[in-house]
């Protein structure tokens, strides 16, 4: 029985891969099976190695090939399922990125897998393999049960798993070939939006607000006060719906995913929704002028009031010192 | 040109919050299901717009028949709505929702699409807002062997392509590919129209395509789920919120930036 932990591109891009290979290097002590680690795509082979030898993983295996560069589905569907059929795992984990919630089902779907995403934990237990997703936004937990020999593809949240290194022996590292000279992908690119500056996902500082603020000509005062703070600005769905922010800012289930140090959100319910984007961060303040908001259960710090007279005096204060 | 939307009911996902922020909601004796009666069904906001998706490609002028289909036991509201807004065929695929897991749920929809006369064009929702899974449209078009684009904002098609705006983390995309393929809807498409008057007396009288999976030519085989759901319960939020007070906002804030610089969390 084999556990596969499989990685897109460039490990060290994101932290993603060190929550990744800590749940999978778990689930495959927890029942003695081989851990595999698949790096689709080029990847700097001294950062896999070092990543590995980190998170104890013995084997690396790694797909490399032209057609994988930029998000691929086609391309990526075809090699994970050629992958499969070469050396069946029993576990696929993958870590749920933005294009891995499309390649994940596919691959399934390809490979007659059994799919589940959301994935907070994975326990093995006698042949049966126990996943725990979240459910309605994060308000509930959901355990299901995955039967058969597998492969179960399975996605694995952001921010659910605590990283934890184990020393490891040098890892040994395999160049697996894929044939996907006949594939061309069947989604044309048109237009796309180059990659833009820092990523909320990577901020130390997000200063998000909700529909708290009002008005769309409020939303400034977010901006002044993360400026202030060296921070990035971020939103909630209702108020990217209404066009007062942009997409790329919205936090949450649908949106980024978060693990900021600090996290103030103004004008913000709380919403389940809305928390399972940023409630990994280490000390969240809340601004609400309802003292029954649900966000305080999350906040560390918390003020019953106007977000705007705040959020104002926040950014004096910082820029008084 | 055929449209098939997927729709789906589920429970109010605000009233879920609701209850569960107030620590009432009710997970049933089979520790598995929520049986809170008050929470209301709806069809699932995403599957509503995906809906409102096909109904702009004819307002833009395509010649369409749109086709809503439900898979689960009582759909008969989740149809009647989508009568309403417009759909021209709603169909329903009987089913004992407990055994259906989203395997088999992408099995039926992708049989419904082809004994009904196949589609140029599937809608579905980014994702059902009670598991959050998303992973039933990228299955449809797996078991149908068509390409699958995620997250839309907008779509256009023309008689053998779709034009997708697509909402990725890092800003918009467009993409194009040859029909027929699967494509979800999120939330940036913008509100859902409400049904017309007009619309609610012609939805009354549309009858609604019953199938089974036997109609469908599914054998048991192909209804067996491999995904069990065996708990449900509400994670623990545990608080331990300070609240913070003063003479004046100013006064509050300078408190606060001196906390944040104490417990080190600021410089
Ligand atoms: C499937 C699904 C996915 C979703 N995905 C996301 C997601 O990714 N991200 C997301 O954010 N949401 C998401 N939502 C929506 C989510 O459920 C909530 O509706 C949303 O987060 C609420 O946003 P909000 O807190 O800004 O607005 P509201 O819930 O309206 O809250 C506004 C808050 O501001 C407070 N307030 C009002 N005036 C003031 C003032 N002057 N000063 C201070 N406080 C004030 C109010 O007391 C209230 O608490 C999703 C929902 C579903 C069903
Ligand atoms: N039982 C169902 N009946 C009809 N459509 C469904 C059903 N389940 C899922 N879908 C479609 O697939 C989308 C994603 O669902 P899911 O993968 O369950 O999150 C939904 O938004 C619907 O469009």
């Amino acid at each position: 029985m084999t556990i596969v932990a499989c990685t897109f591109g460039d490990p060290t891009a994101s932290g993603e891969v060190e929550e990744l290979l800590t749940l999978a290097r778990r689930l495959s002590e927890s029942n003695a099976s081989d851990l595999r680690w698949l790096v689709a795509g080029s990847a700097p082979r001294a950062a896999v190695e070092e990543l590995a030898a980190a998170y104890g993983v013995a084997t690396v295996d790694r797909i490399d090939d032209p057609k994988l560069e930029g998000a691929a589905p086609d391309a990526s569907v075809e090699a994970l399922a050629q992958y499969c059929a070469s050396r069946p795992p029993a576990t696929l984990l993958l870590s749920q990125t933005f294009d891995a919630r499309l390649v994940a089902p596919r691959l399934a779907g390809r490979v007659n897998a059994t799919v589940m995403m959301n994935a907070v934990d994975v326990e093995n237990d006698v042949g049966t393999v126990r996943v725990t997703v979240s459910a309605y936004g994060g308000d509930t937990r959901a355990v299901y049960e995955l039967t058969g020999d597998g492969p179960h593809v399975i996605g694995v949240m952001a921010n659910a798993t605590a990283p934890e290194r184990s020393s490891g022996a040098t890892p040994v590292i395999n160049d697996v070939s894929v044939d996907l000279s006949r594939i061309e992908e069947r989604i044309r690119i048109v237009e796309r939006t180059p990659e833009q500056g820092p990523r909320l996902e990577d901020a130390n500082i997000i200063v998000a607000g909700g529909r708290g603020l009002g008005s769309a000509d409020k939303f400034h005062h977010v901006e002044d006060l993360a400026e202030a703070l060296g921070g990035m600005a971020a939103a909630s769905r209702p108020i990217v719906d209404d066009g007062w922010a942009d997409p790329s800012r919205q936090i949450g289930l649908t949106g980024k995913v978060a693990r900021p140090a600090l996290y103030i959100a103004a004008g913000i319910s709380g919403a389940s929704q809305h928390m399972a984007g940023c409630s990994a961060a280490k000390t969240i303040v809340a601004i609400n002028r309802d003292p029954d908001a649900p966000i305080f259960r999350y906040a560390r710090y918390g003020i019953v009031g106007d977000c705007i007279e705040l959020l104002t005096e926040l950014t004096n204060a910082v820029k008084a010192r | 040109m055929r449209i098939v939307v997927c729709a789906k009911e589920v429970l109010d996902p605000d009233a879920v919050n609701s209850y569960a922020v107030a620590g009432r909601l009710e997970i049933g004796e089979d520790g598995r299901t929520i049986t809170q009666a008050a929470i209301p069904r709806l069809m699932n906001a995403y599957d509503e717009q995906a809906i409102e998706a096909a109904l702009r490609i004819r307002d833009a002028g395509v010649e369409c028949t749109i086709a809503v289909v439900s898979v689960g036991g009582d759909q008969a509201d989740v149809l009647k709505q989508a009568a309403a807004m417009g759909a021209d065929e709603i169909a329903t695929i009987t089913v004992d929702t407990s055994t259906v897991d989203y395997h088999v749920a992408a099995r039926l929809l992708a049989a419904y699409v082809e004994h009904s006369g196949g589609a140029d064009l599937i809608l579905c929702g980014r994702q059902a807002s009670d598991d959050d899974q998303g992973v039933v449209p990228a299955l449809i078009g797996e078991a149908l062997g068509i390409p699958v684009i995620t997250i839309a904002r907008a779509v256009e098609v023309t008689s053998d392509a779709a034009r997708v705006t697509r909402v990725t983390p890092n800003g918009e995309e467009i993409v194009e590919a040859d029909l027929p393929a699967v494509v979800t809807i999120s939330n940036e498409l913008g509100l859902p129209r409400y049904p017309t008057t007009a619309g609610r007396i012609a939805a009354r009288r549309m009858q609604a395509n019953v199938l089974s999976p036997d109609d469908l030519g599914l054998t048991p085989d192909d209804l067996q789920p491999r995904v069990a759901l065996t708990k449900q319960f509400v994670p623990q939020v545990q608080g331990n919120c300070e609240m913070l007070s003063g003479d004046s906002p100013a006064q509050i804030a300078s408190d606060l930036i001196e906390r944040l610089r104490a417990d080190q969390v600021l410089p």
